[in-house]
């Protein structure tokens, strides 16, 4: 991974479309964040997909401004029907997200396959 | 430089209820366990020592209102209800020889932020210059009206101190008293600014308070960065939770710790103190809202550390 960007692997499955970040979310990489996860909802929309999610695995931290995108995403997903979820936090993100209270309006998984 | 927090809350004056004292009382004694203490003093070393903050003080109820420190006249944040408190103390030390000139610097009108005025003596002092600077140009309106007599029985005009209003503009700094200073226009309703003192020895501190970080503008940050950069101590509105602020209190006027540390991070400030409590809060609900702001801090630096202070009524921190 290069410094200030993301990697990328996506997965589609039944009703669902999978996405997965590799990095960190900070300012240098959270607009790049915020457009593709927009480009994501437009492709689960275009699919059928009524849920997008986001799997945290290779996600090493997230500042306030990814957090914050990921709230504008799940506007926009709304508007779209689509629900965002995310998955396999590491103990760091766990902590953010409770922090924030993002696990309060985001549903996190423990495994992929209980989405 | 050193401020003086004179009322940390935000929106509305709280105080303790019996039953919060009882629990902090009773917390104590299970802390204590069968301990003796020989004197007052040695009981008071213990709260201070080996009780949580939550426990053995009380972050206050009064609502914004900041004293800085700096040269022979005062420096004062907001007239929030801790005002009146500051006016006695102010009195007292203005009858040991203090100047009795109040520099106040208003980050705008809300009633938390105005409310102490009627109650602070030294405007009844004909021998105090008052000067109230503020980013509004209708903030003598605010604080006559605030003073008319459906609202308080003691009229603006009867106040016996020389009060005078001055409007300031953002993006140029302005030297008053011993400070340098310089404002930032803030998201709020009917706006808010924030405010930055810098002293002869290079000194700064940040007064930024109502002010909302809107999620859909977060262009607009680079210039609260560049306001807050290097600061020795920034004084943050950390209301609610990001997940509130970005939701169900959006365009509430507010914003939250962990947008806070982002920003002071980003501007490699030294020092942050969270401030404008939640008036529904409990001292254990701002206690743990503090450690978990330490812990974001510990989670995200990239750079030097942060500390990461709470603001809490009485609280003096030297800059
Ligand atoms: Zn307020
Ligand atoms: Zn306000």
């Amino acid at each position: 991974m290069t410094q200030g960007t993301l990697d990328w692997t996506v997965e589609t499955r039944e009703g669902l479309r999978l996405i997965a970040p590799i990095g960190r979310v900070d300012e240098t990489t959270a607009t790049e964040f915020a457009e593709r996860l927009a480009e994501e909802i437009a492709k689960a929309a275009s699919d059928g997909h009524k849920r997008l999610a986001i799997d945290l695995a290779e996600i090493e931290y997230m500042s306030s401004r990814g957090l914050r995108g990921l709230t504008l995403a799940q506007r926009q997903s709304a508007d779209s029907g689509i629900t965002i979820v995310l998955a396999r936090p590491n103990q760091i993100m766990r902590e953010i997200l409770a922090i924030s209270r993002y696990d309060k309006v985001f549903q996190v998984f423990d495994d992929i396959d209980g989405i | 430089m050193k401020v003086r927090f004179w009322g940390t809350r935000g929106s509305l004056p709280v105080a303790q209820k019996a039953a919060a004292i009882r629990d902090k009382i009773a917390t104590a004694l299970v802390a204590a366990d069968g301990r003796r203490f020989a004197d007052l003093d040695e009981a008071r070393t213990f709260a201070d020592d080996e009780l949580e903050f939550a426990v053995g003080g009380t972050y206050g109820g009064a609502t914004s209102c900041v004293e800085i420190e700096a040269g022979d006249e005062f420096i004062l944040c907001d007239l929030g209800s801790g005002a009146r408190e500051f006016g006695l103390d102010a009195m007292a030390r203005c009858a040991r020889g203090h100047a009795r000139v109040y520099h106040l610097f208003m980050s705008h009108f809300h009633w938390d932020h105005i409310m102490g005025f009627p109650f602070f003596v030294p405007v009844f002092d004909p021998e105090t210059k008052i000067v109230i600077h503020s980013g509004h140009a209708d903030a003598e309106l605010a604080l006559r009206r605030q003073q008319e007599e459906i609202s308080f029985p003691v009229a603006f005009d009867w106040l016996r101190a020389q009060i005078s209003f001055v409007t300031l503009e953002t993006g140029k700094p302005y030297a008053i008293g011993a400070v340098t200073v310089e404002l930032i226009e803030q998201n709020h309703s009917h706006k808010s600014y924030g405010y930055r003192f810098t002293d002869a020895a290079g000194k700064s501190v940040v007064y930024s308070t109502d002010s909302e970080h809107k999620v859909d503008r977060m262009d607009q940050e680079a210039a609260f960065v560049a306001f807050f950069g290097d600061c020795d101590l920034v004084i943050c509105d950390t209301m609610y939770s990001l997940a509130d602020s970005a939701s169900m209190k959006e365009d509430w006027g507010h914003s939250s710790n962990v947008v806070a540390i982002d920003l002071c991070h980003q501007a490699q400030a030294k020092r942050l103190a969270l401030f404008h409590h939640e008036p529904t809060y409990s001292d254990a609900d701002i206690q743990r809202m503090h450690q978990e702001s330490i812990r974001y801090e510990e989670l995200t630096r990239e750079a030097a550390p942060l500390a990461v202070i709470c603001a809490y009524d009485g609280l003096t921190v030297e800059v």
